[in-house]
């Protein structure tokens, strides 16, 4: 039992989130599996293409998007290196 | 219809509805008055998950709160190009993680029609704008009853159209395969008009359909030969189901119309099955809050539910389940959406309590399976892709509580007269 008003996590809680979301899942998953053997489904659409149309211009204001990032140069995004 | 800014931010301070004003508003307001569109002099709050160029959509989260949107979401340029007017940013629970309105990371919203008690969510802003007189209109988003809930909560309608039949270009997602953008309103014609302006085809949405255009003067008419079916669901509290049983009763003797019970098959299973597959888009979703274009990351700032989300989803997308749940879950939603098809051979309509319970009081302390239980009757609808709505129908203890209307999927003019009907009552 808990609040669900916001807070800072402490790592303490953090693991304890862990362990509940897998419970959960375990939990949820073990009820599904009473329904049985259930049968494959695939979504057939008569037309899976896009129709692109004219080349729409997209309103993109690259101003607003580079200040968003922590980290640029002038027209670049610049990320750490050998974390990704 | 308060239209004075300063009004509104003084009674903002107490319920938390709105997170950023629209700083040019009056000056909008007055041209929009000059305007020949659709939505000329409607106020319009946007939930803080979908794109306004300019302005701070933050999803309620530290992981984006200095984050500007560069762009406008497609449901944002048709309400700009139809003559509405942006109030503002309206609140949320964290990246539409919760069903209380509580999770938010700047303050808890408050309920305007029941004090004390949670506005439900997770578009509680949205919910609460409407209700305090904010705005004519809102736009939530729903993925398992996010649009609904807080609107049966605040005592407002709100509408969750059929799934694809609403652009989601510019919605910051939850869960790409259930989400759909929605109305709330005062009102059913306020929220049909709206979404008659939203619900278009959209190339830039890759699972956007056509959908029938909204005849918003036909959804005035009380359809004839109606055959309602009640969703056959014991919740716990009689109080609520007395209440819809009771509106139902009233409708179908001045209208004429048919009732019959209706079960649907496996509807138990409905918590189940959705969780995993929230648990494992969202985890997907969000790995691009890296930290590296735009705010911080993730799983450094958010809250215990995104973060309950987002290791549950990492944890069963590892290599040894194989995919197991989330196939699980898949083959479920299909059997589910399968029985509601089956139901609409049968009825035109199927109603049922939006929330099976009244809300709790801001910061209760409940179980985690508890508060996903609001949403066992709003999530069905998002599994099988229909469009349902939410319908204030009276109170309890003083406390709003709402009917929820299902129809099949791109029936939602249909479901917009059945609602207009039972709202005339």
């Amino acid at each position: 039992m808990s609040d669900f008003l916001w807070h800072k996590i402490s790592e303490k809680e953090r693991e304890e989130i862990k362990k509940q979301a897998k419970k959960i899942m375990d939990s949820f998953s073990k009820k599904l599996l009473s329904l049985g053997e259930l049968k494959e489904n695939f979504i057939e659409r008569d037309k899976s293409e896009r129709e692109e149309g004219e080349n729409e211009k997209v309103g993109i204001d690259r101003k607003i998007m580079f200040e968003n990032a922590p980290h640029k140069n002038k027209d670049f995004i610049i990320a750490e290196k050998k974390k990704w | 219809m308060v239209k004075d800014l300063n009004k509104i931010k003084k009674e903002n301070k107490k319920i938390n509805a709105i997170l950023q004003f629209n700083e040019n508003f009056e000056k909008e307001y007055k041209e929009s008055l000059k305007s020949n569109g659709k939505l000329k002099g409607k106020v319009i709050a946007v939930k803080a998950n979908i794109n306004v160029k300019g302005f701070n959509s933050n999803c309620a989260s530290k992981v984006l709160e200095n984050y500007k949107s560069p762009y406008d979401a497609s449901v944002i340029k048709k309400i700009k190009d139809e003559g509405g007017v942006i109030l503002g940013i309206a609140n949320m629970d964290e990246f539409a993680c919760g069903g209380s309105g509580e999770t938010s990371a700047f303050g808890a919203c408050q309920n305007p029609s029941a004090k004390g008690f949670i506005p439900g969510g997770s578009s509680s802003g949205s919910a609460a704008s409407v209700a305090a007189d904010f705005c004519d209109i809102a736009l939530g988003s729903d993925t398992g009853g996010s649009i609904r809930n807080p609107a049966s909560h605040c005592g407002v309608v709100g509408v969750k159209p059929t799934y694809s039949s609403v652009s989601r270009y510019g919605l910051i997602d939850l869960s790409m395969s259930l989400d759909q953008i929605g109305p709330l309103a005062k009102n059913v014609s306020d929220a049909a008009l709206l979404l008659s302006v939203i619900q278009e085809k959209d190339e830039k949405d890759s699972i956007s359909q056509n959908s029938k255009k909204i005849n918003l003067k036909k959804i005035q008419e009380i359809p004839k030969n109606l055959k309602i079916g009640i969703l056959d669901f014991e919740i716990q509290d009689k109080k609520i189901q007395e209440l819809i049983n009771e509106k139902i009763r009233k409708a179908a003797e001045k209208y004429n119309w048919k009732v019959q019970k209706i079960k649907i098959n496996h509807i138990d299973l409905a918590i189940e099955t959705y969780y995993p597959l929230v648990y494992v888009e969202f985890f997907s979703g969000t790995r691009r809050f890296d930290g590296r274009r735009y705010g911080k990351k993730i799983e450094d700032v958010a809250g215990s539910e995104v973060l309950r989300r987002i290791f549950g989803g990492s944890e069963i997308t590892k290599a040894e389940y194989q995919g197991r749940y989330y196939n699980l879950a898949l083959k479920t939603k299909k059997i589910i959406e399968e029985e509601f098809e089956k139901a609409f051979k049968k009825v035109d309509c199927i109603i049922s309590p939006t929330v099976p319970r009244l809300p709790h009081k801001i910061g209760k302390k409940i179980s985690v399976e508890e508060m996903y239980s609001y949403d066992a009757l709003t999530i069905p609808s998002n599994l099988a892709g229909n469009c349902a709505l939410s319908l204030p129908v009276g109170k309890i203890n003083k406390i709003p509580v709402g009917m929820q209307i299902i129809c099949d999927k791109f029936k939602d003019e249909k479901l917009l007269q059945i609602a207009c009907s039972i709202e005339k009552l």
